[in-house]
């Protein structure tokens, strides 16, 4: 969560319509002044080019399809990995929040692997897969796992007792409880966790193409170093952010649609 | 001015229901449903906790209908007794019975202090979770809207649970134990986090439903001045046992703050602080 989330403004604060622009004036400010800096030779263009020049490499590239190519692997690299991952993570977080069974046989070991950073294993990974898209698919599920079995885990134990009671009480069977209760109850909580993998995935992501991989933003990105086309290096990392926070907006959207009960997420 | 309204209503109307509601007089067609209440007949009940004995040996009986205020100290088994009664504990030793009836789940209702609304839940279907086995029938919509109507939040139905008022939190928690008819009915201190004239109301309420309803009331309360206001027998509870059984004969409905409820009141809080003494 950023910190306009958190803090709340007073009810009678509102700026229509801009609304939605205001968020845009930063970053647009940074590369107009980005752009000054260039033309006027503040900034030596092989230090870092123009935002000029990096959006004419963005064309060209575009235009040659290399760009859309080059994306369209990285997205479905990342989409697949986190499917994976996350899957797999709910799951367990799931189980070992529903059943003191499965915690105790899965969680201890499932902590001490969290502990190793999972980019560590990348020279295994290349033994194993080579640089075969399920190297890549490896790393990004292991990367997202973790936040979303840890935070649905919290989620669900931490599920207001009273309510559970309270659902016992009326009648509720065990899955009722859990559609009417328990999961509902976590969601705010997979969903912080969800959050936090997207933007794992993409770390993860952009690590493994940059050490192994043939396709993808980042391979695109380290073939341009051994060219020494600064402007494409600039272009990819560009494009990260632009992708990290398309995600995290889409994220938000499912957000608002499944917690509009929250007081957090209501419309004044 | 309670008093005024009553002399001043036709003497037709009081005629056979000397303790008339003059609130619940407005647009109430429906005769009150008496004698749906259910007994009940505890024995030798006992319960610990570990080494702690909470409730050593309760009989009780109350007749079908009635209105039973538990009050003690803190500590003192109370709201054990009310959990034992409603069937979230399970029992040591002794007897809970509901009559000769057989019991259904839906028959036996509990509110608590907090009003335990599921907050991505509206209104109106926290009120149907009320329902029980009946949540999936045909008129569920019906039966939440028409306990909605009793505690006058019909036009809350569509709203979450978060923009209520903490009295308005706790009317939804009211029709929701209220909309399977219950036939008794727990309440473990639904008022003690209300403010006092949130509480006040509530307790006009409270004892609306249940002259209307004629379920069997047990509420567990700290507050003596209600009890007095709104049981027919106050019981004290001292060191797991039933130290004191108090009727209070006082008619319907009653003036806060009279006399007679004052002695009472000083007469029951004067055994707890003789208890209290003890310790």
């Amino acid at each position: 969560m950023s910190l306009i989330d958190s803090v709340s403004l007073p009810r009678n604060f509102r700026l229509p319509r801009v609304d939605g622009l205001v968020q845009w004036i930063v970053p647009l400010a940074i590369v107009a002044i980005w752009q000054i800096a260039c033309v006027t030779g503040f900034v030596p263009v092989r230090v870092l080019p123009a935002p000029s020049d990096v959006a004419l490499a963005g064309w060209k590239l575009l235009l040659s399809g290399e760009l859309v190519r080059n994306i369209w692997v990285s997205f479905w690299r990342a989409s697949i990995g986190f499917l994976i991952g996350g899957s797999i993570g709910f799951a367990f977080g799931l189980a070992n929040g529903l059943s003191r069974l499965s915690a105790k046989l899965t969680d201890t070991t499932l902590q001490m692997v969290r502990n190793v950073p999972h980019l560590a294993l990348i020279p295994l990974v290349i033994l194993w897969f080579g640089i075969d898209e399920s190297a890549k698919l490896f790393l990004v599920a292991l990367g997202v796992f973790f936040p979303i079995y840890l935070n649905t885990l919290h989620g669900i134990r931490t599920v207001d007792p009273q309510l559970i009671e309270m659902g016992r009480i009326y009648g509720m069977t065990d899955s009722e409880l859990f559609r009417r209760v328990i999961f509902p109850g976590a969601l705010p909580s997979i969903f912080v966790g969800i959050r936090f993998a997207l933007g794992i995935m993409w770390l993860t992501l952009i690590v493994a193409e940059t050490i192994a991989a043939s396709s993808g933003l980042g391979y695109m990105a380290m073939q341009a170093r051994e060219f020494m086309l600064i402007d494409v290096v600039v272009l990819s990392i560009l494009i990260y952010a632009l992708l990290g926070k398309l995600a995290d907006s889409a994220s938000r959207v499912l957000e608002r649609l499944t917690l509009s009960w929250h007081p957090a997420f209501q419309k004044r | 001015m309670q008093t005024a309204l009553r002399t001043a209503l036709p003497e037709t109307e009081l005629a056979g229901r000397a303790n008339f509601a003059p609130h619940a007089r407005v647009a109430r067609e429906e005769r009150p449903v008496q004698g749906s209440g259910l007994p009940l007949t505890i024995r030798g009940l006992r319960k610990s906790f570990g080494d702690n004995e909470v409730l050593r040996g309760i009989d009780l009986h109350i007749p079908a209908g009635q209105f039973v205020a538990i009050v003690g100290k803190s500590g003192c088994g109370k709201s054990t007794l009310l959990r034992l009664i409603a069937g979230l504990e399970k029992i040591d030793s002794g007897s809970i019975s509901f009559g000769d009836a057989a019991v259904q789940p839906e028959d036996i209702r509990v509110m608590f202090q907090e009003p335990r609304l599921l907050p991505w839940a509206r209104v109106l279907s926290n009120v149907e979770v009320g329902l029980g086995r009946d949540r999936a029938s045909k008129d569920a919509h019906a039966r939440a809207e028409q306990a909605l109507t009793e505690v006058g939040l019909t036009d809350k139905r569509d709203q979450w649970p978060s923009v209520l008022s903490g009295g308005q939190k706790q009317r939804v928690a009211l029709a929701r134990a209220l909309v399977s008819r219950p036939r008794v009915l727990a309440f473990d201190e639904p008022l003690g986090a209300l403010d006092a004239l949130t509480r006040i109301s509530m307790q006009r309420l409270l004892e609306r439903v249940w002259r209307d309803q004629g379920f069997t009331a047990i509420l567990v309360t700290h507050d003596v001045a209600e009890a007095v206001a709104l049981a027919d027998r106050v019981l004290v509870i001292d060191e797991g046992r039933i130290a004191h059984d108090v009727v209070v004969n006082a008619g319907r409905p009653r003036e806060r703050g009279s006399a007679e409820l004052a002695s009472l009141e000083a007469s029951i809080l004067s055994h707890l602080l003789s208890a209290e003494d003890r310790t």
